[in-house]
């Protein structure tokens, strides 16, 4: 087994270079039996790629430690899922999975494309496999996975403490789908470009591509706040780190392009910010992967850093010289005819929200880079934390969040006073009267008081939305309200499907807001028996246990939680020491409601007297944060199920209306 | 687009500048500061046991505060001592004024850009012969539209 990984990888890295240039000479000379052939070197590619991932995922369970990948990250006491789970602990494994998710997805768009779009496969296969071929050389030159140390180690290193987690079986695999996804509309924007197949073929086809990469790549964020949350123990979810900025980014502009691919669907108009959306999407995943490996700025993701930096930054150059010198070449061809009636209307809502997604990525990328940037002008190195995105960005989601309640409901080409009035006398009545109730109940915050009552008005107007269709359906049909809503979002899923994860974006600024402006907490050293009150809880400290095991030894703080006089809960926030490497790691205790998050951390403690230092924290409304995820994920699931394919045709033939109103 | 700078300057109001009135909180200068220890998060955030910065940044703060000064005097004492790293926020002098001003500039070059586009497609619109209906349908009447049309679809079949 142990030659056949490298083998593999080195296949993998032949093949997809032939299917390049095979795919490039049945492009240009018109020979199809090449075009052929490099649809088969591509899933010849995928089994070779599929065949290492087999083999280094069996030298793990087998605990290979001749291996030195193997040896760095898993012992022979992980767990099985953390060992399954070290397959992307580590960067080699990472690069290996990456590849295999990539070369999963080529496969997949050969094996959907083999009777259509035969202008553009060759291109696209070219470019999904020169990707390839950039991850297969560093597989094979730069770092291998199947690397063998001079000695074999006895005993592994361990996979890192903080990715002992269960968020680390789900979050790096959600990101790397993500990522890797926007790969596929990316190559086949290029492939538009370079064929000068520029009309509305690539997006249509790439549409559920870029949503299912979008939602793994929201649900990727969403899990690495979680995780943050739960490991690192500082009480936030999110501490604008370049990694995190890393994968927000293309988040952002990926978010964008979804909605701008729209206004060409419908109106065929955007054709060239729509390439420059997808390519500057594409890039960032790669940047953001340059960020990750580089170590050019600290972060808390340093256990991924490396030499390779260089590497992904030529590659990011390439992509980009290449990507712009098509879409100039092209640029005559791009051009569409534009026409509005008013500076008042959707597409105007349209625009300027795609202005506000570009625009907090930009913020991000400056601040991300800015200390970069100030110690090449001025040689001082300086720090860009979290105050400085918060104040940046927290103006910009407000905007966001109007756009949100504008967008979807405000009239195509010019809205008149009257459908103004008509669309949004209730979405701002409920804004208004949100605002006033969250003043009542005691928000003094400016920025609280703005952020619910835009949260009340997005929600007025998913609601009116709602109430609209479901009466318009009774009127009609005679149904009744659970039926007529069911046919509502059945019969129109991209619309209503939208209004969904309008829903839980919603949801999750309720959990941004309600944390970082409503937090409470409070930091208190304790004797066993001794007790503290935070946010309406009162918290007794019971004394110090403890437990060992083979693989790490526990002490926890035992605290009884009273609501008032009666108990509630136990809580034991823990202090956990792995054994190999030797480390501690915090462990966080949470007690969620609905309403807010007791969050318990034990700081230091002294093992003799039992005194201990326990952080408390109420995160208010961080529930929403979950909800929201999950509200998001049923949204995005309702606009990608699939049409049944006798009922497709005539959706698009006869009538086009329909989705005229699909949201912002 | 006069408005852009007035604009541009309220919303820096907004954001860059510190919080009015500050009686000095320990809370706003921890999380002023950066924690050197490599966690990347602020001294207020930090929770690493026996953390060898956020330990003595605290304790620091602590006696800078003892000392009378304000918010501005603590965190000028730790930015001579350590260097502008410490700050967790880039100061509002200088170079540093561009980490604040660049992507509220670009984004008023961008909003620019993109009230030109609106206008020019107008402009467009207007031309005679070009101009389509001005269609406002709401949920209502493109249900009941679809119905309409569902049923005579079906009666067109029978």
């Amino acid at each position: 087994m142990i030659e056949l990984g490298p083998l593999a990888i080195h296949l993998a890295f032949v093949l997809s270079i032939y299917a390049v240039v095979i795919a490039l000479l049945g492009a240009w000379l018109g020979r199809r039996d090449f075009v052929a052939s490099a649809e088969h070197a591509v899933l010849a590619v995928w089994g070779a790629v599929l065949v290492a991932v087999a083999a280094l995922l069996h030298a793990l369970v087998i605990h290979d430690f001749r291996i030195e990948y193997v040896a760095g990250y898993s012992s022979s006491t992980l767990p099985l899922y953390y060992t399954v789970a070290a397959l992307w602990g580590g960067q080699k494994g990472s690069l290996l999975w990456w590849l295999l998710i990539l070369t999963s997805f080529s496969a997949v768009v050969v094996l959907q494309n083999r009777q259509k779009n035969r202008d553009l496969m060759p291109y696209v296969m070219a470019v999904l496999m020169s990707v390839a071929v950039f991850f297969a050389a560093l597989l094979v030159f730069i770092t291998p996975p199947f690397e063998l140390l001079a000695v074999p180690a006895k005993e592994g290193r361990d996979l890192n403490p903080l990715l002992q987690n269960y968020w680390m079986t789900i979050h790096p695999p959600s990101l790397y789908l993500g990522f890797v996804g926007m790969s596929v509309p990316f190559a086949f924007a290029i492939a538009a470009l370079a064929s000068g197949k520029l009309g509305d073929v690539w997006i249509r086809t790439t549409r559920r591509w870029t949503l299912f990469a979008w939602f793994f790549l929201s649900l990727g964020n969403l899990f690495g706040a979680l995780w943050a949350y739960e490991v690192l123990g500082w009480g936030g979810y999110w501490a604008w780190d370049p990694v995190e900025n890393a994968a927000f980014m293309p988040w952002l502009t990926g978010t964008a392009f979804l909605h701008s691919v729209m206004i060409q669907e419908k109106k065929n108009m955007l054709k060239v910010w729509n390439m420059v959306l997808v390519i500057l999407t594409f890039s960032l995943t790669i940047f953001g992967t340059f960020l990750t490996r580089s170590g050019v700025i600290s972060s808390v993701h340093s256990f991924t850093q490396s030499g390779l930096g260089p590497f992904f930054l030529a590659f990011l150059g390439v992509i980009l010289a290449v990507s712009i010198a098509l879409l100039v070449w092209r640029l005559p061809m791009l051009r569409s005819e534009n026409e509005l009636d008013s500076l008042l209307s959707r597409e105007s809502a349209f625009l300027f929200n795609n202005l506000i997604l570009v625009g907090i990525a930009f913020a991000v990328f400056w601040g991300t880079v800015f200390p970069v940037i100030s110690e090449w002008v001025r040689g001082v190195k300086i720090t860009v934390g979290p105050p400085f995105f918060n104040k940046v960005n927290a103006p910009l989601g407000m905007v966001l969040l109007f756009l949100m309640g504008v967008g979807p409901i405000i009239a195509w080409r010019r809205a008149t006073w009257q459908h103004l009035k008509r669309a949004f006398l209730w979405p701002v009545l409920a804004g208004v009267v949100g605002g006033a109730g969250c003043f009542a109940a005691g928000a003094r915050s400016y920025w609280g008081v703005v952020a619910f009552s835009l949260i009340f008005f997005v929600l007025g107007t998913i609601v009116t939305e709602f109430v609209r269709g479901v009466r318009a359906r009774q009127a009609m049909v005679g149904e009744s309200a659970p039926v007529a809503l069911a046919h509502l979002i059945g019969k129109n899923r991209r619309r209503y499907g939208g209004y969904i994860i309008h829903l839980g974006v919603v949801m999750i600024f309720v959990a941004i807001t309600g944390t970082a402006l409503f937090r409470v907490e409070k930091q208190v050293t304790l004797n066993p028996s001794e007790q503290f009150d935070v946010g309406g809880y009162t918290l007794r400290y019971n004394g110090l246990e403890e437990r060992d095991t083979p693989h790490v030894a526990y002490l926890m703080a035992n605290v009884s939680v009273f609501d008032g006089s009666r108990q509630v809960d136990t809580l034991k926030p823990e202090k956990r020491f792995y054994k190999k490497p030797e480390q501690p790691t915090t462990e966080v205790a949470i007690r969620s409601t609905l309403g807010a998050d007791l969050y318990l951390v034990l700081g230091s403690y002294d093992a003799e007297t039992k005194m201990a230092t326990i952080l408390a924290y109420l995160n208010p409304l961080i529930g929403f944060l979950y909800w929201g995820g999950i509200v998001l994920a049923v949204g995005t699931f309702v606009v990608m199920w699939p049409t049944p394919a006798t009922a497709r045709e005539p959706a698009y033939a006869a009538s086009p209306a329909r989705e005229e109103s699909a949201p912002s | 687009m006069r408005l852009a700078p007035a604009l541009l300057a309220a919303m820096l109001c907004a954001t860059a500048a510190p919080a009015a009135g500050p009686p000095p909180s320990f809370q706003q200068i921890e999380e002023s500061l950066t924690c050197q220890c490599g966690c990347g998060l602020t001294v207020h955030s930090c929770n690493h046991l026996h953390c060898p910065s956020a330990l003595p940044l605290r304790q620091e703060i602590r006696e800078q505060m003892a000392l009378g000064l304000d918010t501005e005097q603590v965190l000028a004492h730790f930015e001579g001592k350590y260097g502008e790293k410490i700050l967790s926020s880039p100061t509002a002098r200088g170079f540093n004024l561009a980490a604040w001003t660049v992507p509220f500039l670009i984004l008023a070059v961008g909003g620019g850009l993109v009230v030109l586009t609106l206008r020019r497609w107008r402009r467009a619109g207007e031309r005679p012969g070009v101009r389509g209906p001005a269609a406002v349908p709401t949920a209502s009447e493109l249900a009941a539209h679809e119905r309409t049309l569902e049923r005579e679809l079906e009666r067109f079949d029978g």
